[in-house]
């Protein structure tokens, strides 16, 4: 068989052209008004008022600031095992990551509210009632203000390192084609991806397990980040789907690639269950009260019902549908299961967040009042994710020109 | 013929046994392979240092249906997992542990996932195996020489004799259109081909040798032995502990029982309220209680009353509990009956002294101290001034208005 040479890509059309420009326009003008409106609707009170907002936009923030990280694990991890079957595809995770001066940006919002002790959202955020709240006081040496903006300077300081470097670098070896880049990119790999890991596990602590400041579980930052990489890997599959039907890397990204990215995307699939069900098994049979209030108002109830969904649809279903060779190879039905899987990451992270609104994170949690500007809040930001994405690759090419293991990437075929 | 420079002698004139060509490298395998795909060949193979990208297109292999053997494996084992938990501990034996359903899925989980995966495993291991025709000792493909290339730089295809459209002529010029490296005839040198007979001969022995244990279990079940039984773990069965009251020489003062730290006291020693603690006024037994009587409390009484004190006084108080009425058939020589606590003697106790035999105990009654606490105690107390009443009542101590109701 003849294996096809990395010229193949540098005829291809790898550049987003005119079509940045637009989706930059369309998506971010999207963006600013969805978000204007929900702060409208916030801020005169309907639908729950300036609490609500906040917290649509902190379940949006997650939702986003997942998909960038799941990002991360993809470029770091396949640095750091020297993988070459996805070397035609890592710049779509690249320019994905390097979304993260957005994403600090994006956080402001959330920032100030602590910052201003507001405790609509972060009740930890509000003196007074972090003074009242005998656990929450035990826990004011973590869970304050000041601290709290301290680490978030850490995370988003470290996040746009690795993900400057890592764009950066491959950018540059599009024109120098030094291989050099690559080997130093994998020598920092190993450091870097424990650096993820420590940011992310405590990032998801402070965004979303702080939202219930009694709640505690360990493994919560493995169930964020399994459900960052499932995320990432979906909606990776549905940029270059979408490439692809504007005619963009077609030479350069083959079935063989989907098939693979569709294999990650099952396979942590299942790891979120895995996870999510180690989560809920310990705290069920351990059955000490701190613990089981998060899950007694998750799984009784409304919120009851989006759990049955959340074990069927983001686990069952897609589980069953995604484990043949066939609908990962056909890129209907891959698109779709990655469209499916974006979809049910974005309820996840609603069941994991919303349930802490109107009862200070403990407490009786009011049932599942889905409002209008939970989704102005959450597609808001996700316009503004993907404007940014296209702003930092306009000009670009999409996929790495110059990367020593194209040829490896172009040849390879699943056995 | 072109018969392999090298073929040993002996080979020669053993039975042949297919067909063996090489060629050079990955490439030239596989145009060959669709060729003898496209004769029609069925019982032949192609071998290679390491697997070819391709190959199994150009050879005309099926897609291999290992994966429905593993599902349908994985889906077995998830059933079993469940029947066997379900029967188990919902069923046969049911168990209750730290009050969960007896049948609760979250607990039986990590059994289903890992019972789903064992058999999966086991599906995609013994089933590629089987699949493969393997494990096999000999093959009378090994008996060529130049084969053993095969795990160095060698590319070979092998026409087995057994295939229908066997024809060795044919079949031979067929491969040198192709321009092989080789072609020669291999033999099959040793038809048995079977294990080595040391093998059966281990294997008769070791299954011998594992019949014992199970022949020793069988006879221990069909049969009474006077001898103290094994004792494979013997921490669990001679624990280091000492009993109460018993000598020790691990402690230099040869007690087993520790004094008391000088300085200290048990929380029930402490005599801030003797009237509640220790049912005692002015060091005389307490003829009042040390709280106020309630509705509620007496109910409490009467609970911890069933449950502590029934089996054996009864649930009337006079001394027909169960316990009792079991020692008394059995005909127990140091049974001492249990008090009928609504006679007159325990009418004219104060309630100090009662609450003393709980919490002590008196004569043969063990103290009850550390199973009820000290609100539960006089609970009790007040419950038994409750049946006394209630078993010694006159008309009088009904109300006047529901008088009628017991005619």
């Amino acid at each position: 068989m003849n294996h096809p040479s990395p010229e193949v890509v540098l005829n291809d059309d790898r550049h987003l052209g005119p079509l940045g420009p637009k989706i930059l326009r369309i998506a971010g003008g999207l963006g600013i008004v969805l978000l204007i409106l929900g702060l409208v609707l916030g801020i005169t009170g309907s639908g729950g008022g300036m609490s609500r907002f906040l917290f649509a936009y902190t379940a949006g923030f997650a939702f986003i600031l997942s998909i960038a990280l799941g990002a991360m694990f993809f470029v770091l991890v396949n640095h750091l095992t020297r993988a070459g079957w996805c070397a035609t595809t890592r710049r779509i995770a690249e320019i994905t990551m390097g979304t993260m001066p957005f994403l600090a940006i994006l956080f402001l919002p959330i920032l100030i509210s602590v910052l201003m002790g507001y405790g609509g959202l972060f009740s930890w955020a509000d003196h007074e009632i972090a003074s009242k709240d005998h656990l929450i006081h035990l826990k004011a040496g973590y869970l304050n203000p000041v601290f709290f903006t301290i680490r978030w300077v850490i995370y988003f300081a470290v996040w746009m390192q690795i993900s400057r470097y890592y764009l950066g670098g491959s950018v540059r070896q599009d024109d120098s084609g030094d291989p050099e880049i690559t080997s130093r990119m994998q020598k920092w790999s190993a450091a870097s991806i424990l650096l993820f890991a420590l940011t992310l596990t405590f990032a998801s602590f402070d965004l979303l397990m702080s939202l219930a400041p009694h709640w505690f579980s360990s493994i919560f930052g493995v169930y964020f980040f399994a459900g960052s990489v499932i995320a990432f890997q979906a909606f990776g599959i549905l940029v270059l789907v979408l490439l692809q039907r504007k005619g963009k890397l077609k030479k350069s990204v083959s079935i063989e690639h989907f098939h693979d990215w569709g294999k990650l995307l099952f396979a942590f699939v299942f790891f979120w269950a895995y996870i999510a069900y180690s989560q809920f098994m310990l705290i069920w049979y351990g059955n000490i009260p701190e613990e089981t209030g998060w899950f007694h108002t998750r799984i009784t109830g409304s919120w009851g019902g989006v759990a049955l969904i959340l074990v069927f649809a983001h686990f069952v279903i897609p589980f069953a549908g995604l484990m043949s060779r066939h609908a990962k190879r056909n890129l209907a039905s891959l698109s779709f299961w990655a469209m499916w899987m974006l979809i049910m990451h974005c309820i996840d992270i609603y069941w994991i967040v919303m349930p802490n609104q109107g009862g200070h994170g403990h407490g009786e949690a009011p049932g599942v009042h889905f409002q209008a500007l939970d989704i102005l809040a959450i597609v808001g930001l996700f316009s503004l994710f993907v404007a940014g994405a296209a702003y930092i690759g306009r000009h670009c090419s999409l996929v790495a020109v110059k990367e020593p293991r194209l040829a490896e990437s172009l040849a390879f075929e699943n056995a | 013929m072109q018969a392999s420079a090298n073929a040993d002698p002996k080979g020669e004139s053993a039975p042949v046994a297919g067909i063996l060509a090489e060629f050079d490298g990955p490439g030239a395998l596989k145009k060959a392979a669709v060729q003898i795909r496209d004769a029609g060949f069925t019982r032949w193979d192609c071998y290679s240092p390491f697997p070819v990208h391709g190959i199994d297109p150009a050879m005309g292999v099926r897609p291999t249906i290992l994966p429905w053997i593993i599902l349908g494996m994985g889906l077995t084992g998830l059933t079993i997992a469940t029947a066997l938990q379900w029967w188990t501990n919902g069923v046969d034996y049911p168990f209750l542990i730290s009050g969960k359903p007896l049948f609760g899925l979250p607990a039986n989980i990590p059994i289903m996932f890992e019972l789903t995966i064992l058999l999966s495993a086991f599906g995609a291991f013994f089933g590629a195996l089987i699949l493969n025709d393997l494990p096999k000792f000999y093959r009378p493909i090994f008996s060529s020489k130049r084969f053993k290339k095969v795990t160095d730089n060698g590319f070979f295809i092998g026409i087995e004799a057994s295939d229908p459209h066997y024809d060795s002529k044919k079949i031979q010029s067929l491969f040198r259109q192709m321009g092989p490296l080789s072609v020669e005839e291999f033999h099959d040198t040793d038809p048995q081909g079977a294990l080595p007979k040391a093998f059966f001969r281990v294997g008769i022995i070791l299954f011998l040798l594992g019949l014992i244990p199970l022949a020793l279990a069988l006879k221990s079940r069909h049969s009474t032995s006077s001898s103290p039984r094994w004792h494979f773990w013997r921490d669990m069965d001679f624990q280091p502990v000492a009993k109460a009251q018993r000598a020790s020489a691990f402690f230099p003062d040869g007690r087993v029982i520790r004094p008391q730290v000088e300085g200290t006291f048990a929380r029930e020693q402490a005599d801030d309220n003797p009237h509640l603690n220790q049912g005692r006024v002015n060091g005389k037994f307490a003829t009042t209680f040390p709280m106020k009587l309630s509705m509620e409390m007496l109910e409490r009484g009467k609970d911890r009353f069933d449950t502590y004190c029934a089996p054996c006084h009864g649930k009337d108080g006079r001394g027909q509990g169960l316990v009792a009425k079991r020692a008394s058939t059995l005909g127990e020589g140091t049974w001492v009956p249990p008090s009928n606590l609504v006679d007159p003697r325990i009418e004219k106790m104060p309630v100090g002294e009662i609450y003393q035999a709980i919490r002590y105990g008196v004569r043969n009654m063990p103290k009850y101290g550390p199973q009820i606490k000290v609100e539960d105690r006089w609970a009790i107390v007040a419950y038994i001034r409750a049946l006394q009443r209630s078993q010694n009542g006159t008309i009088k101590d009904v109300p006047e208005a529901d008088r009628g109701k017991l005619k």
